[in-house]
């Protein structure tokens, strides 16, 4: 079992490695390559001056492909971090600890679907970075919480818990997702950068996302709920985490309104997405800011 | 423009765009005359219709949820530590109880009608013409405009390329629908046209969900304190004849001393008939029709026998102890029974759980397994002590007019005691909010339109086909791969596709900044 914890850790301290320099490729492939040449200028006086210059270009595409394969491995040594853990532990993912390791591998996995379904690479540069935030999140937890403990009565409740968190896990990564589309749309809006996806496109993109999430959120929510009643007999008690969840929900329900409506769509849609994303982060930190029952084992 | 023959009425200057096919329930005709009530009714029903104030008003919705969750974070106290100027508005914060305040309940009440009225009843017409009877003739203008377009051409006549169309639309789960005008043959197809309904139940569990806490809220009940000392029953009260006994309590420890496990064997007497008889722990609570048992907390008690001098039996019972502090060791759990038959009040008091924590303010100095027990006459007089005695357990002390034994240690257990007869509504509303969004984000509506005529010579002719997908990229790539199935499907035509010319990636003009995004065209 202790060997199972370590193992664990060594394929988490893999993926680290892997979506670091995934990160780094992604993020060079979005900006693109500075060139700089001697520019030749004919002045006026019939003179010649040459005088450097610097342009952006296209970076080469093996670098996307050696960034997609970092990533895959990324995924791949974080499912089996994930499995070892839970081998170690006999139960699901159930402190900060492991909820944060799922949430790496949830992020690579639904970036890397959207990667595929749309050909395109260039939302790695903020969503991997974002996932290589949370692997180095898990870095600075406290080395105890490493260590496989057991639950508090109350969070005994294995399967609607599973449930329940890593949907939420699944949807903040979405969300993620369609953050990463919509900064990437305000970009694209503002300036004209050829091998950035259209604007068309990233705004698809941001809404998918979004009908991958905002369902997950309503399960998340009613799961929650489920689950309060079972162990408090309370469905909803108003808790910060669960109005935290709500608050997320409503910020997307409002995103999915503007969608059809003239002057909304388009810049204001992508800004809402972006406070959505704000919200995930406060939501799933939350326990740093509130007490009650969601103060999971640890923090 | 592109525009489509039959233009939409649009909301007046709400801006109502997408509900393409949203016929205001009360078109407006500025020259009819109208009396201010009807005018007024006429605004109301726009306010609710509209889309914009709908986005208002879950904002505002979020901003009030926003409040009320961050007044039960750390955040407000943070502000208020960097901006003292707004200390008397972070102690406002901190008192304000947003959910349960009457602005949160109207804001509530002011959705579920908007929702009601704009989100279901002013489109469902729409959508239903849209199902059931949709525009099939079309126009040239918005067949060369939009993009993508095709054009198929063909040395075979109209009525045969529209059958091949036909034919291998309808394999791909397409419903077709063409109709004449003149020489040309006008189509319509569509998938997934139901995708358009799940809105309804998806907006309807939205009601649903306030309905059922307006329901549990009115018609149930929730006891957070229910406390039952080992071989008492207490009776639910709340409407119902039902009483709890507890029979037998167990706990558990682990090596630290904290509860591992905790179990109470309960039994339901309904008019004092046992009907239930079951152990809970946490997360097993008890269900007695729809009367919820759960298992909280637990406590310690004592078994006490009251008596007056003739030896009659005043009181044999349990008494929780811990829910009272006493002046003589606040530290120490204590109890209070009260038997206003004999006019006496006892307090009880058991040793200090952790006596090393200030020890000079416990007065009593209590061994182990012992008690101290008081008795407060209601007659008292100013001035009179009264009588207490410390105990050890099977002792009997005499305490003026009562005497009173020392049975034994118990437990009482804690439980929550409820009733939610709005618990069905959720369940409901729960499947209907996740089969709605399911409806409409994974079968999504898809469109296409297209006119067959002659080509010139003979029996050649030509279809141009477009999507009803303006700036929808992922309807406009089923567009295409839906093409290529085509021209596999109808090898003798010939299939040429216009893109939007801007954009290099993926077809279809970007998006522009703002405003004229949205236009009544996809019909
Ligand atoms: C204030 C009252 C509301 C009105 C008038 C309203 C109206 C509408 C309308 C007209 C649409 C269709 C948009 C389209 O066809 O593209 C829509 C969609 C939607 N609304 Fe609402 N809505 C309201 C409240 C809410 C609330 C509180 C939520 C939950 C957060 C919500 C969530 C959604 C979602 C997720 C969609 C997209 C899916 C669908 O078309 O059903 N709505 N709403």
């Amino acid at each position: 079992m202790e060997a199972l914890v370590k193992l664990s850790f060594y394929s988490f301290t893999a993926t680290t490695i892997a979506i670091a320099g995934a990160s780094l490729c992604y993020i060079a492939l979005a900006v693109g390559r500075v060139r700089f040449r001697m520019a030749t200028m004919r002045m006026s006086d019939g003179s010649t001056v040459a005088r450097p210059t610097s342009e952006l270009t296209r970076t080469p595409d093996s670098l996307g492909s050696f960034a997609t394969m970092l990533a895959w491995f990324g995924l791949v040594f974080q499912a089996l971090a994930i499995l070892f853990r839970v081998l170690a532990s006999g139960s699901a993912p159930s402190n900060m600890y492991e909820f944060s390791l799922v949430f790496v591998f949830a992020i690579t996995l639904i970036y890397l679907l959207f990667e595929r379904a749309y050909g395109i690479k260039q939302l790695g540069a903020i969503v991997m970075p974002i996932a290589l935030g949370m692997a180095l999140y898990v870095w600075l937890l406290p080395v105890e919480m490493r260590e496989v403990n057991p639950l508090i009565p109350a969070l005994q409740n294995q399967p609607l818990m599973t449930a329940h968190v890593s949907l939420a896990i699944f949807a903040y990564a979405a969300f993620a997702v369609s953050f990463a589309a919509a900064v990437f749309f305000l970009i694209a809006q503002r300036w004209r950068v050829s091998w950035l996806p259209s604007a068309e496109m990233l705004d698809d993109i941001a809404y998918r996302a979004v009908t991958i999430g905002f369902p997950m959120m309503a399960l998340v929510l009613i799961l929650g709920s489920v689950w309060a009643y079972q162990a408090w007999g309370a469905y909803w008690s108003w808790d910060p985490k669960e109005t935290s969840a709500l608050f997320l929900w409503l910020v997307y329900g409002v995103y999915l309104h503007t969608r059809s409506l003239r002057g909304w769509r388009g810049t204001r849609s992508a800004v809402i997405l972006i406070l959505g994303f704000a919200a995930v982060i406060f939501t799933y930190y939350g326990n740093y800011f509130f007490g009650g029952l969601h103060a999971y084992g640890g923090v | 423009m592109s525009t489509e023959p039959r233009p939409v009425s649009n909301i007046r200057g709400q801006g109502v765009s997408m509900p393409s096919n949203n016929q205001p329930a009360r078109p407006a005709d500025p020259t009819s005359k109208r009396g201010w009530s009807e005018i007024a009714i006429d605004r109301v029903w726009r306010f609710f219709c509209s889309v914009r104030a709908a986005i208002w008003e879950i904002a505002f919705l979020a901003l009030l949820v926003l409040i009320g969750t961050l007044r039960g974070s750390s955040v407000p106290r943070l502000i208020a530590d960097r901006a003292p100027i707004t200390e008397p508005l972070v102690a406002r914060w901190y008192s304000w109880d947003v959910f349960h305040s009457f602005l949160f309940m109207a804001v509530l009440a002011l959705l579920s009608v908007a929702i009601a009225i704009g989100g279901m009843i002013n489109r469902a017409p729409g959508i239903w013409n849209a199902i059931a009877h949709p525009t099939v003739a079309t126009s040239h203008g918005f067949l060369h405009s939009a993009r993508p377009a095709a054009e198929l051409k063909a040395s075979v006549p109209v009525s045969e390329i529209v059958q091949g169309l036909t034919t291998a639309l309808k394999e791909r789960r397409y419903r077709v629908l063409t109709e004449s005008r003149g020489d040309e043959v006008h189509l319509y197809a569509d998938r997934n046209r139901f995708s358009k309904l799940g809105t309804f139940p998806f907006h309807m569990a939205l009601i649903l969900i306030l309905l059922g806490g307006i329901v549990g809220a009115r018609f149930g009940f929730r006891e957070t304190e229910f406390i039952v000392p080992e071989g008492e029953a207490r009776p639910v009260l709340n409407g119902t004849d039902l009483s709890i006994r507890l029979d037998r309590f167990e706990d558990r420890y682990t090596e630290d001393g904290s509860p591992a496990e905790y179990t109470s064997h309960l039994t339901v007497l309904d008019d004092g008939k046992a009907v239930a008889q079951e152990a809970i722990t946490v997360n097993h609570p008890l269900t007695y029709n729809d009367v919820v048992v759960y298992q909280a907390s637990f406590g310690q008690a004592v078994q006490l026998r009251v008596t007056d001098p003739g030896g009659n039996l005043i009181y044999d019972g349990a008494v929780e102890l811990g829910l009272y502090r006493a002046s003589e060791n606040p530290d120490a759990p204590a109890g209070v029974l009260s038997l206003p038959d004999a006019g006496v009040t006892l307090s009880i008091i058991a040793p200090d759980e952790a006596p090393l924590n200030q020890p000079e303010s416990d007065l009593l100095r209590l061994a182990d397994q012992q008690i101290y027990v008081k008795a407060r006459y209601n007659d008292i007089v100013a001035g009179e002590q009264s009588p207490d005695a410390v105990l050890n357990a099977r002792q009997t002390a005499d305490l003026g007019r009562i005497q009173v034994e020392f049975v034994r240690e118990t437990r009482f257990t804690l439980l929550q005691v409820a009733r939610n007869p709005g618990i069905p509504i959720f369940v409901i509303a729960s499947i209907l909010l996740v089969g709605g969004l399911a409806i409409t984000f994974y079968f999504p509506h898809r469109r296409l339109r297209g006119i067959i005529q002659p080509g010139g010579g003979g029996s050649s002719s030509v279809a141009r086909l477009a999507p009803v997908a303006k700036r929808d990229w992922s309807g406009q790539k089923d567009f295409r791969r839906l093409l290529r199935e085509l021209s596999t499907r109808l090898p003798y035509a010939s299939v040429s596709v216009s893109e939007a010319s801007e954009s290099g990636h993926g077809g279809g003009s970007p998006i522009p900044p703002t405003g004229s995004l949205a236009r009544p065209d996809s019909r």
